[in-house]
């Protein structure tokens, strides 16, 4: 079971980078749990420099923008 | 019942008066500015200046420009802000990136100038620097015994090493020119061009029956809805529906309602350039020398928008429609509220507190902005109803520093950064500095006068 967890302190960014993860692990039909990390200690801990941030099995993939269905589904690949 | 439909046509008056022209013509372009800043201005290039061997005159410099060019809600500010802490530049411009950012950045002081007059958005940038820098250097000073945990193995702010290239450069230009041709109240700009006449039957009636709906008071500040008004206020409705359909699946691909929402953007900035005067016989249309200059700089737009990448192009178009749907609701809802508001306060009061430049006017001011959380942006119409009710320029300078800084949700998340005490003191700070920024403004202003 993979691990996505989506750093953000709950804005419009970080809840549309929940949808598009969501969207890219239906379609890509892995088993995974999404998680919603809205402290900022926590977050701080990946070393992001801005938010949202996706991580992926404890990987930071992507920082600071929303990515494509398909870039999550490639990640989620590999 | 009478009292309160006066109200509600109190707050649709105020909410007219902002959806009309000048309002318009700078939110709408700064919305494309701040995404296109996000999206485009990599963090790296600026934040790079920040690392612990840079001097204090090249860090906090550019912890001010960050602030100015980067970040413009709080989502964005404080992870940099902790970003700049850890890389090891230390509290200090750390602290003036976290004060500049809020009230500094370019969609703020655009507004500001719009709604409350240049003087005040010149004010509030050269005392932003200054204070920004000098909060910065008292709390380095003040806590440089406690060390800031330096990460020297990760250092996360360098992984990118990205330089801002040519189209993303030119498409900021272009569009601070759209910004600058929208605002600007300077001859060649509000000169009249040439005048149509159209034969358009009812426009004097459809006048009057708007002004039944929305009375126009010239004591109170209130402007009605003109004809041109109600056509902006429908062409903004298309608008935000075209967008929805066309940005908000964006980071996916581009569709028709996307390009129809571009072109419809363009004709109501265009459009709010006329000038509308109905008569009897029909309508007046008037072009300005505006109308040329904000032609001319979509079409810039327009050209430069077209040498980005799809993927940066996306992202731009992705980010201003998010500040859209995060900033404009809640500003119409403030508008209208403070539209209400400003019929219930007696000028009175507000005279009575703040109507001079005095030390007791500017803490009220100070503690108004503090323990009233108002969304972004929103401070600025609140500080309008003020003006207009009385309140001296001092005191008003120092809410308008004050609030946008402090509010509860963006100090939570910093005190999550640097702690209880630090972000204690740096509300401290942030207070005297407001009601030093308040009395100093005041009283150039009363000299002036």
């Amino acid at each position: 079971m993979r691990v996505v967890k989506i750093l953000g302190p709950g804005c419009a960014n970080c809840r549309k980078l929940e949808a598009v993860a969501r969207e890219a692990i239906a379609a890509a039909g892995v088993q995974a749990e999404v998680l919603k990390v809205k402290d900022m200690a926590a977050i701080m801990a990946y070393e992001l420099t801005s938010t949202p941030g996706l991580v992926v099995d404890e990987r930071l993939v992507c920082s600071g923008r929303i990515p494509t269905i398909a870039e999550v589904r490639g990640w989620l690949g590999s | 019942m009478d009292q309160l439909l006066r109200v509600l046509q109190a707050g649709a008056g105020n909410l007219a008066a902002y959806l009309a022209g000048h309002v318009l013509l700078c939110l709408l372009p700064a919305f494309f500015i701040a995404g296109a800043m996000t999206a485009l201005i990599p963090r790296s290039s600026v934040t790079r200046w920040l690392g612990r061997d840079a001097p204090a005159r090249v860090s906090y410099p550019a912890a001010a420009l960050a602030g100015s060019l980067i970040a413009v809600c709080s989502c964005t500010i404080v992870p940099l802000f902790a970003g700049i802490h850890r890389k090891g530049a230390g509290l200090g411009p750390a602290i003036c990136f976290l004060f500049f950012a809020p009230a500094g950045n370019v969609m703020a002081l655009a507004y500001t100038g719009s709604i409350l007059g240049p003087g005040f958005a010149v004010a509030r940038l050269i005392l932003c620097l200054c204070f920004g820098v000098g909060i910065g250097l008292l709390m380095a000073t003040i806590f440089r015994h406690d060390d800031a945990p330096v990460s020297a193995a990760v250092n996360p702010l360098a992984s990118d090493e990205a330089r801002m290239d040519a189209a993303s450069l030119g498409l900021l230009l272009a569009l601070l020119a759209l910004l600058v041709a929208g605002t600007l109240r300077l001859w060649p700009l509000t000169a009249t061009l040439f005048a149509a006449d159209l034969p358009v039957p009812g426009a004097l009636a459809w006048q009057t029956t708007l002004l039944a709906w929305v009375p126009f008071d010239a004591a109170s500040g209130e402007e009605g809805v003109s004809v041109q008004g109600s056509v902006l206020i429908a062409l903004m409705v298309l608008l935000g529906i075209s967008a929805w359909r066309g940005l908000e699946g964006i980071i996916e691909g581009a569709n028709i309602w996307t390009r129809v929402a571009l072109v419809l953007a363009c004709l109501t900035l265009l459009f709010a350039t006329l000038r509308l005067e109905p008569h009897a016989a029909g309508l007046r249309v008037v072009f300005t020398g505006r109308t040329v200059a904000i032609a001319l700089a979509a079409w810039a737009v327009w050209r430069s928008g077209r040498c980005l990448s799809p993927e940066q192009s996306r992202s731009w178009l992705w980010e201003a429609w998010r500040f859209m749907k995060q900033i404009f609701p809640l500003l119409v809802a403030g508008v209208f509220v403070v539209g209400m508001a400003r019929t219930l306060i007696r000028p009175e009061w507000i005279e009575a507190m703040s109507g001079s430049n005095t030390l007791s006017a500017n803490a009220i001011a100070v503690g108004f902005g503090v323990f009233m959380y108002f969304p972004t942006l929103v401070e600025v119409p609140v500080a309008r109803m003020f003006l207009d009710l009385g309140m001296h320029p001092g005191p008003l300078l120092a809410y308008l520093m004050a609030d946008p800084e402090l509010s509860l949700q963006s100090m939570l998340m910093v005190a999550a950064v640097i702690g209880r005490r630090k972000t204690a003191a740096y509300v401290g700070l942030v207070a005297v500095f407001s009601v030093c920024a308040g009395l100093l403004y005041g009283a150039w202003i009363d000299m002036a006068l």
